[in-house]
């Protein structure tokens, strides 16, 4: 029942919205009258959207190689920590952006970025910087999980026993290893950096605001319209996904075809 | 010790900081074609004494030798030695032949080459069937042949085993414990056989190190662990056991709790405190026909065994635990002076 109710209230909204984005006009009535696909092509000759959906395909994949080029070796350095205090304390550091609100951290960035020494403020890179600080704890958690998982410890003192130098058990070892939840670490990352606003709201310039910020402005417009681009951010945050999916993958069969 | 030995441990001590956990002193030496298996408790330090001939920790004082070569400065990698961890560490994304290759892989062996020798050491150990499983769609027993496997085909100085049977059910030990001496045999290799089980130990080892609080007690044939041992805890950790506290009241006789025991001459002192040791299977049924070391007593317990039947003998001041293969009634048991042994007092040992 309770089950059910929670189902209801996740994707009622969802195929509401793929409807009224098809509806040509939704004036107090149930459900929209006759059907449409001028809301689409409309979002997609409006010029801002157009920017503002590659700047967020742009910011997801910055995010997810940045985030991999740090958080691998960040959870691998928290994994092997030799004493309990470092691993407690790698810990609080790596939840604490998940407690920070997204407000307080871009409120620190918007000051940081736009004194005179850093006038970055409204660059691409400090969206990707902010993402990167939003996502890190949640690739990490994945990532040091399956480390405790698999014995990664364990498997590299045999690498090693085996004659196997760092290099070695890193790239024929660990990596492969960790493939599935780096894979699924930064499909998280790609989902949740497409569909933040809060931090990017204030840290975006006019000409980097990614998807989610342009959005809002279409809720003071026809509701089709505001429906078509809610669609299409649900879309990108699938594509988003997926194409975390297949890049991890991807790398890993030229790993295996290095082998 | 021999300038010989593949595997030479030399006044090795290790502390792990902060602690006072490790081991002291350790000298061992494993020849060729040799398989020693070091026993005791946990914590007994046994584990240490293989991460630290592997190099996975280094000695605080003392050397290591691997085929008379000092190993201060080789790092594990460089060692060229086959271990088998307790739980396989098996690389799981990796085929069951990948594996095996992936020590020949490293050392440069050409992708063909190493493939035709992953197999032919696969086909070794009776798995050439599963050469492409990976090790996730493999039992424990398999899962542990492909290590064994993976450890030797390198021909390695030396074969480290850590506890690699305990993680498999009791049908498959004995098993492998047959298919681990077969391949070790096979090689003429060294072999380092760390382990809890003391039957496991007794009836795979050229030699047995028993080892407690961080110092080898004793190190001998199994035969001679298990007939001779140096201890009290020797004695009650390797097979069954009657064990009293004694003290020496004659040139040959020893009184106990359950009564004065006749022995061979002993040349202790008398009053010496002693430790007696008396194995069950030592301990026959019925009077003896000189009447020496005879006690009378009632069936306290008897369990069947099979092959053989174990009973508790309640007499006087304790039990006398005895095993024999022949039923019918107990009421007397004797022992012959010669299987009456004498073991340093027991309570004088530290902790």
């Amino acid at each position: 029942m309770v089950t059910a109710l929670y189902l209801i209230y996740l994707f009622l909204p969802m195929a509401l919205l793929v409807v009224g984005s098809f509806g040509e006009a939704w004036f107090n009535t149930l459900l929209p009258t006759g059907t449409t696909t001028q809301w689409y092509v409309a979002v997609y000759q409006d010029p801002s959207f157009r920017r503002a959906f590659w700047v967020s395909l742009q910011v997801a994949t910055a995010t997810c190689v940045v985030g991999a080029v740090i958080g691998l070796p960040l959870a691998y350095a928290i994994y092997r920590a030799a004493s309990r205090g470092v691993r407690a304390a790698a810990r609080i550091l790596y939840l604490l952006p998940i407690a920070v609100p997204p407000l307080v951290l871009a409120f620190g960035f918007v000051l940081v970025f736009s004194s005179d020494t850093l006038p970055y403020l409204g660059s691409l890179w400090v969206l990707v910087g902010g993402h990167v600080v939003l996502t890190l704890p949640y690739l990490l958690q994945t990532l040091v999980g399956d480390m405790r998982h698999l014995r990664l410890t364990e498997l590299e003192a045999a690498a090693e026993s085996l004659g196997g130098g760092f290099a070695s058990r890193f790239f024929d070892i660990v990596l492969p290893a960790l493939r599935h939840s780096l894979a699924s670490g930064l499909i998280m990352v790609a989902a949740l950096s497409i569909g933040e606003f809060q931090l990017s709201n204030l840290v975006a310039g006019f000409l980097t605001r990614p998807y989610p910020v342009v959005l809002l402005q279409a809720f003071y417009g026809a509701t089709g319209f505001a429906c078509a681009a809610t669609v299409i951010l649900l879309a990108l945050a699938l594509l988003a996904s997926f194409g975390g999916a297949t890049t991890a993958q991807a790398g890993q069969r030229r790993m295996g075809a290095a082998a | 010790m021999s300038k010989t030995a593949a595997v030479a441990v030399e006044n090795v001590s290790f502390t792990y900081p902060g602690t006072q956990a490790g081991v002291r002193d350790i000298t061992l030496a494993i020849e060729p074609g040799e398989l020693v298996a070091v026993i005791g408790a946990s914590g007994c330090g046994k584990s240490t004494l293989l991460k630290l001939i592997a190099g996975f920790l280094a000695p605080d004082s003392g050397r290591i030798r691997i085929g008379g070569r000092d190993m201060a400065n080789t790092p594990p990698r460089a060692r060229d030695l086959g271990i088998v961890f307790q739980s396989y560490a098996l690389f799981p994304h990796m085929t069951a032949w990948e594996n095996v290759a992936y020590p020949l892989k490293v050392r440069g062996v050409a992708a063909g080459e190493r493939r035709a020798r992953a197999h032919k050491a696969l086909d070794l150990v009776g798995l050439g069937a599963f050469a492409e499983r990976r090790p996730g769609a493999m039992s424990g027993g398999q899962q542990q042949r492909v290590a064994l496997a993976r450890a030797l085909v390198f021909q390695p100085r030396a074969l480290l085993l850590d506890e690699p049977l305990s993680a498999l059910d009791a049908a498959m030990r004995l098993e492998m414990r047959d298919e681990i001496r077969r391949l070790q045999q096979a090689h003429g290799i060294a072999a380092l056989h760390i382990t809890h089980d003391q039957e496991e130990a007794l009836s795979m080892a050229d030699r047995v190190a028993v080892m407690r609080a961080g110092r080898i007690e004793q190190i001998d044939t199994p035969r001679a662990i298990y007939e001779r041992p140096a201890t009290r805890e020797i004695a009650a950790f390797v097979g069954h056991a009657n064990l009293w506290p004694g003290v020496v009241d004659g040139p040959a006789s020893v009184a106990t709790p359950v009564g004065r025991f006749v022995t061979m001459p002993h040349g202790l002192a008398a009053n010496t405190a002693v430790t007696v040791l008396v194995r069950p299977e030592r301990v026959r049924p019925g009077p003896a026909p000189d009447g020496v070391n005879t006690f009378a007593g009632t069936l306290a317990r008897d369990r069947f065994l099979g092959a053989l039947r174990r009973f508790d003998v309640a007499v006087p001041g304790g039990t006398i635990t005895g095993e024999t293969g022949e039923a019918g009634a107990i009421g007397h048991v004797h022992v012959r002076p010669e299987h009456v042994q004498l073991l340093p007092d027991g309570s004088t040992n530290d902790d």
